[in-house]
C-alpha cells in the first residue's frame, strides 16, 4: 500500500478524482492474461493508479515517485501483461486522459499524438487528409505512440509503411527522474519533423530494437510519420467485422498469390519489393483464414485430423495476400501487370480476389484497418505467439519450421489446442528485404494444463531461437532475457547501465526492460535444460560488459 | 443466475479495450470514436466493460470487496450495451451486459446500492411508477381522448404509455397526437388508465429482480385479460423489457410487443397514415439503446461451452430496431436525414439509462451533451428520437447548454407532416 504522504502528493499532482488506492479499482489493472507467460492470469496489483492529463502532471507524479522511492510505470491502451506492474506497490500512470491528436502536418506528412490515441482514430483522421498511418498487426485499438516508443510493431501495412519504430520522429519524454527531454527536432525548437535532430538523437537509447515496455520513463507525445493514401476519406459500409460490407475502395486491388515452392514465394516477395508495389501484405495459409472467420467449423475439421486442412492449404501452397493501391486506374493496372508477371515467372498464380464479391466486401476495412486479426481469440480464448526479430525474408520459412517442433510437442501432450499445423503470420518491410514472422499457439486459459505449458513453451522457443540465431517467443520476458543475454554479448548488462544512467533512483518498473529471472527448473525437463547448457557452453560469451567496467560514457 | 455463473465470461476478457471504442470499421473520426460514457467520463479502467468484469472477478475471488466506492462505480453506468456490442465484434464467449446486471443484483443483495435508487424503488412499490407520481393520475394524459379501457373492454391493441410519458406533461401532446393518428388509421386501441403499471425494466437494471418480476407478472396478466393481440408501447425501455427481459425472466406475454415506431412504419407503408406536408427540416436520428441494441429479442442461454456458441445465438445488437425509424423519417416530404457517426448498434447513449438519471444526474447530462454535440456537428436543425427518457434529458440539456438544436419525438415529426400543429415545425 502506498503511504498516505506519498499518496497525498500524487493526488496533488493529478487531482482527487484522478488517483486511487481502492483495491477493487486497482485490481482492474491487475487482470492481464494475454502474453502472460508465467501461466498466471493476474499480475501484481498496483499500489496506486493515477490519471495525469498533461506532461506537467506526469512530471509531478514521477518526481513524487522519486522523492518517495516509489516504483512507477506508465501504460497507454494497456493490452498485455507487460502493461502491468512487476513489483509490489507500483504507481501506475494510466495515460488515458492524454488522448489527443495534437497536430497533423499534411505537407510534411506526420502527426503528433498523445499516448492514448489509438491507431483507428489516427487513421480515421489521416484518411480525411489523403494520408495513412501504420497500424500494428495487433489491431487498431493499440496506441501508435506506445508501439513506436516502447515496443516493436509490424502489421500487414508494413510493406508500405514499415514498422512502428521506423515511423518515430520527434519525441517528448519524461525521464525516469522527472526531467523533460525533447528528442530530435523538437529538442531544438524546430518542430517535430525529425527524430534525430537538430536536437538530441536518442532513438536508439529510447527503444533499442524492441523498446523498454514502460520501464524507461514516460513518453508523453510523439511525432509519427504518415504515408500517402489514395483512397476515400471514409470507407462506407455496414457491419462490424465478420458481417462487414466496408469493401475495398476502387483504388485498391486484392490478390491472393500462391507458389510451387518456398523459394519461389520468397523470390516473388523480393521482386515485389524491388518493383516497389504493394500497400498491404500478409502471408497466411488458407486454413488460418478459416480459423479466424469460422472457428467452429475449423475445430470440427481438426477434430477429424489434419488431412482436410492440409488439402485446403495444398490448394493454395506457399501463399500470400497482397493489396495494391494507386492514384490512377493506369497506375493500378500497371501494378497488377507487374504482380501477375512476377507470379507467372516463378510458376505461381495471382488471383484477383475482387472477383469474389464476398471476399471483396469482407476484406476492405478489415485489412486496411487491421481489424480482422484480433478475431484470433475466437478459437481458443487465448493465444501466444513467438516473436520473430527483424530478419531476412528468406529466413522466415526456416523460422516457421523451427517453431513448429515445440508446438507439436505440446499439442500432442494436450498442453495446447490443436491448430492444424504450421500457421505463420508473416509481414514484410524495408522493400521486402525483412520479414516479421509469428507462429501462433492457441490455448484455453481455463485449463490448468494449458497454463502450465506456457513457461516450458517459452523455454522451448528460446532454445529453438538460439539455434536459429533469432528472437524467441517472449523476448521481453525476464526468464527469456536471462537465458539470451549471455549468448548475445551480455546485451542486458548494457541495458541495465543505460537504465541506471537515466534512472539514478531506480524507480522505473524495469520488469520487462532489464529484469532477469531463473526459469522454474522443476517445470523444465532435464533433457531440455541440458540442451540449453550445451548451447551456452558453445555460444555463451560472458563478461563482455564486465570488461568495459569503468568506461561508461 | 448469479455472478458466479459468469465467471468464465469474466475470465475470457483479455483486456484488449475494444469495449471502449466504437467498432473499428465504423470509426470515422477521433472526436466521436468512443462508445462508453462511463469510461469516457471517469477514465479509470474499472469504469469500462472490461474493467467492471475484472473488478467483478476480483470480488468473486475474494481479492477485494464490495463497498460504497465500488458500488458507486458499478452504478455509474447506463447499461447502454455499447461495450457488449464492441466486445462481440471479436468474441462470442462474453455476455458483458449480463455480468454488469449480476454485479448490480449482488449490490442489492448486500445492501450496497445508491440511496436515490432505493427511493425510486420505494416509489415504484408505492405508486407503480419510477417517478413517484400518484398512481391514480397514470391515465390523465389520455383524458378526453375517449380511449377504450382495457380493464373493461376488449381492444385489438393495448397501448402501454410507460412511466415517463404518463407523467411528463411536456411530452403529452406528442402521445395524444399519435393516438389520434392511430385511431384515424383505424386501429382498435385501448389503455389500462390508472391500472397501467411500470414495466419493471428499470427495477431489473437497478438490481431489484423480485420487484421487476412482480411488475412483469402483473402486466402480463393484464395483457392476457385484455385479449389484445398487440402490446404497443411508446417507451423504448418498456419495449426492451417486453422483448428481452420478460422471456428472460420466464414471463410470457400473450400479445406481440411492438414499439410505436414499428407500428407507425407499418401504417405508413400500408398507406393508412400519409405524411404530406413539406417540413423543410434537416434532422438527425438518435437510436435509443433500448430500441436498438438492447431491444433485441431474447435468446435462451447457450447450453454448454460458450466457445461453441454460434454467432447467431449471441446478443450482438444487430437485431434491434434501426430501419423503421429511418424509413419513417425518409417518408416525410422535405426532411433530410443527416446521420451522426455513432448510430445503430454502435450508437452513443443519451445518458439516462441504468438509473444514472436518478443517482448521477450530472453524469447523465454530461453524456447527453456529448450526444447533442455530435448531433450539432451534422448541421441538423433537430435531433429526433423515440424514447421519452432520451427526449426529456436531451431537452433539458440542450436548453441548459443553449445548444442550437431542437429535440423532437418521431411521432411529432409525423404529426406535423400529417398537418397537425407542432411547435417549431
Amino acid at each position: 500500500m502506498i503511504g498516505d504522504e506519498a499518496f497525498r502528493e500524487l493526488v496533488e499532482a493529478v487531482g482527487e478524482e484522478n488517483a486511487t488506492r481502492e483495491p477493487a479499482m486497482l485490481d482492474s489493472y491487475a487482470w492481464q492474461p494475454f502474453l502472460n507467460m508465467s501461466g498466471e492470469l493476474w499480475v501484481k496489483r498496483p499500489g496506486a493508479v493515477v490519471l495525469p492529463a498533461s506532461t506537467e502532471e506526469v512530471q509531478e507524479v514521477v518526481r513524487a515517485c522519486n522523492r518517495h522511492r516509489l516504483t512507477f510505470k506508465a501504460l497507454s491502451t494497456g493490452w498485455g501483461a507487460h502493461n502491468g506492474p512487476t513489483r509490489e506497490d507500483v504507481v501506475l500512470l494510466d495515460l488515458r486522459r492524454m488522448n489527443r491528436i495534437l497536430e497533423i502536418d499534411e505537407r510534411n506528412m506526420f502527426a503528433v499524438v498523445q499516448p492514448y490515441v489509438c491507431g483507428g482514430e489516427l487513421q480515421a483522421e489521416a484518411w480525411k487528409r489523403g494520408l495513412n498511418t501504420h497500424i500494428v498487426g495487433a489491431g487498431p485499438h493499440c496506441s501508435p505512440l506506445a508501439g513506436a516508443t516502447s515496443m516493436h510493431g509490424c502489421g500487414n501495412d508494413s510493406i508500405h509503411m514499415s514498422t512502428s519504430s521506423r515511423n518515430l520522429l520527434g519525441v517528448e519524454w519524461v525521464l525516469p527522474d522527472g526531467e523533460l527531454l525533447r528528442v530530435g527536432s523538437p529538442g531544438s525548437g524546430c518542430g517535430w519533423f525529425c527524430g534525430d535532430g537538430p536536437g538530441p538523437s536518442l532513438r536508439g537509447i529510447i527503444r533499442g530494437t524492441s523498446g523498454a515496455f514502460g520501464g524507461f520513463g514516460v513518453f508523453t507525445a510523439a511525432a509519427l510519420k504518415l504515408y500517402h493514401w489514395p483512397g476515400p476519406q471514409v470507407i462506407e459500409g455496414r457491419g462490424l467485422i465478420l458481417d462487414s460490407t466496408c469493401a475495398l475502395p476502387g483504388c485498391c486491388r486484392l490478390y491472393q498469390c500462391a507458389f510451387p515452392s518456398e523459394k519461389a514465394c520468397d523470390d516473388a516477395v523480393y521482386r515485389i519489393g524491388e518493383a516497389e508495389i504493394g500497400y498491404l501484405f500478409v502471408r497466411m495459409v488458407a486454413s488460418e483464414f478459416l480459423l479466424l472467420l469460422m472457428p467452429h467449423l475449423f475445430r470440427k475439421m481438426v477434430a477429424k485430423g489434419r488431412k482436410l486442412l492440409e488439402l485446403i492449404n495444398r490448394a493454395l501452397p506457399h501463399p500470400f495476400m497482397i493489396t495494391l493501391a494507386a492514384d490512377t486506374p493506369e497506375e493500378l493496372e500497371w501494378q497488377e501487370k507487374v504482380l501477375r508477371e512476377i507470379a507467372g515467372s516463378l510458376g505461381g498464380v495471382a488471383l484477383n480476389m475482387g472477383d469474389v464479391e464476398a471476399v471483396r466486401r469482407l476484406m476492405g476495412s478489415n485489412l486496411l484497418r487491421c481489424t480482422v486479426f484480433a478475431t484470433v481469440f475466437r478459437n481458443g480464448n487465448l493465444f501466444a505467439t513467438n516473436l520473430d526479430g527483424n530478419e531476412a525474408t528468406d529466413s522466415q520459412y526456416a523460422w516457421t519450421h523451427a517453431m513448429q517442433g515445440p508446438k507439436e510437442e505440446h499439442i500432442k501432450r494436450g498442453g495446447l489446442l490443436e491448430d492444424g499445423g504450421e500457421n505463420p503470420y508473416i509481414v514484410q518491410y524495408e522493400n521486402n528485404l525483412y520479414g516479421h514472422c509469428e507462429t501462433i499457439y492457441f490455448y484455453d486459459h481455463r485449463l490448468p494444463e494449458h497454463l502450465r505449458t506456457l513457461e516450458e513453451l517459452a523455454f522451448d522457443t528460446t532454445l529453438a531461437a538460439i539455434e536459429q540465431c533469432n528472437v524467441p517467443l517472449a523476448a521481453f520476458e525476464p526468464v527469456t532475457r536471462g537465458l539470451m543475454s549471455p549468448l548475445a554479448c551480455d546485451f542486458n548488462e548494457w541495458q541495465k547501465r543505460i537504465s541506471a544512467a537515466f534512472d539514478p533512483a531506480g524507480v522505473s518498473d524495469t520488469g520487462y526492460y532489464t529484469d532477469e529471472r531463473e526459469p522454474d527448473w522443476e517445470r523444465i525437463p532435464a533433457r531440455k535444460a541440458e540442451r540449453l547448457r550445451r548451447l551456452q557452453e558453445r555460444f555463451g560469451k560472458r563478461g563482455e560488459a564486465e570488461a568495459w567496467k569503468g568506461r561508461e560514457p | 443466475m448469479a455472478l458466479t455463473d459468469y465467471r468464465e465470461d469474466m475470465t475470457a476478457c483479455v483486456r484488449c479495450s475494444s469495449c471502449k471504442w466504437v467498432p473499428f470499421n465504423q470509426m470515422r473520426s477521433a472526436r466521436f470514436s468512443h462508445n462508453c460514457p462511463s469510461i469516457d467520463r471517469y477514465n479509470f479502467h474499472c469504469y469500462s466493460g472490461s474493467g467492471r468484469m475484472n473488478m467483478g472477478l476480483s470480488i468473486l475471488e475474494g481479492r477485494s470487496s464490495l463497498n460504497e466506492r465500488v458500488s458507486e462505480i458499478i452504478y455509474a453506468c447506463q447499461l447502454c450495451g455499447a461495450c457488449d456490442v464492441a466486445c462481440k465484434t471479436y468474441r462470442e464467449v462474453i455476455e458483458l451486459t449480463e455480468v454488469l446486471l449480476e454485479l448490480r443484483a449482488g449490490c442489492v443483495e448486500r445492501g450496497e446500492m445508491p440511496l436515490e435508487h432505493m427511493a425510486a424503488v420505494d416509489a415504484l412499490k408505492r405508486e407503480n411508477n419510477m417517478l413517484g407520481e400518484p398512481k391514480a393520475e397514470r391515465g390523465a394524459w389520455a383524458e378526453e381522448l375517449g380511449l377504450k379501457d382495457v380493464n373493461r373492454e376488449r381492444a385489438e391493441v393495448i397501448l402501454h404509455a410507460g412511466c415517463r410519458y404518463s407523467y411528463d406533461r411536456e411530452l403529452w401532446p406528442a402521445l395524444r397526437g399519435t393516438v389520434r393518428l392511430l385511431r384515424e388509421a383505424g386501429v382498435d386501441l385501448g389503455i389500462a388508465y390508472s391500472e397501467e403499471g411500470c414495466c419493471g425494466g428499470r427495477a431489473y437494471e437497478l438490481g431489484y429482480r423480485g420487484e421487476a418480476l412482480n411488475f412483469a407478472e402483473d402486466l402480463a396478466s393484464r395483457v392476457k385479460a385484455s385479449g389484445a393481440s398487440v402490446l404497443l408501447t411508446a417507451c423504448s425501455d418498456g419495449f426492451a423489457a417486453f422483448r428481452w427481459l420478460y422471456p428472460r425472466m420466464g414471463v410470457r406475454l400473450s400479445a406481440r410487443p411492438v414499439h410505436l415506431v414499428q407500428y407507425l412504419d407499418l401504417l405508413v407503408r400500408q398507406g393508412r397514415i400519409r405524411p404530406r406536408k413539406n417540413l423543410d427540416l434537416a434532422a438527425t436520428w438518435h437510436d435509443p439503446c433500448h430500441l436498438g441494441r438492447m431491444g433485441e429479442p431474447w435468446m435462451p442461454e447457450w447450453p454448454g461451452d460458450k466457445r461453441e456458441r454460434l454467432r447467431c445465438w449471441t446478443r450482438t445488437g444487430r437485431r434491434g430496431v434501426y430501419e423503421e425509424p429511418r424509413r419513417l423519417l425518409l417518408a416525410v416530404p422535405g426532411l433530410e436525414l443527416r446521420e451522426m457517426e455513432r448510430i445503430r448498434e454502435w450508437s452513443w447513449c443519451c445518458g439516462a439509462g441504468g438509473g444514472v438519471i436518478d443517482a448521477f444526474p450530472d453524469f447523465a447530462a454530461w453524456t447527453a451533451r456529448e450526444r447533442l454535440e455530435e448531433a450539432v456537428s451534422t448541421g441538423s436543425d433537430a435531433l429526433v428520437t423515440a424514447c421519452p427518457w432520451c427526449e426529456r434529458l436531451f431537452r433539458d440539456t440542450a436548453g441548459e447548454a443553449g445548444l442550437p438544436i431542437r429535440i423532437y419525438d418521431l411521432s411529432e415529426i409525423l404529426l406535423a407532416s400529417c398537418g397537425e400543429e407542432v411547435e417549431g415545425l
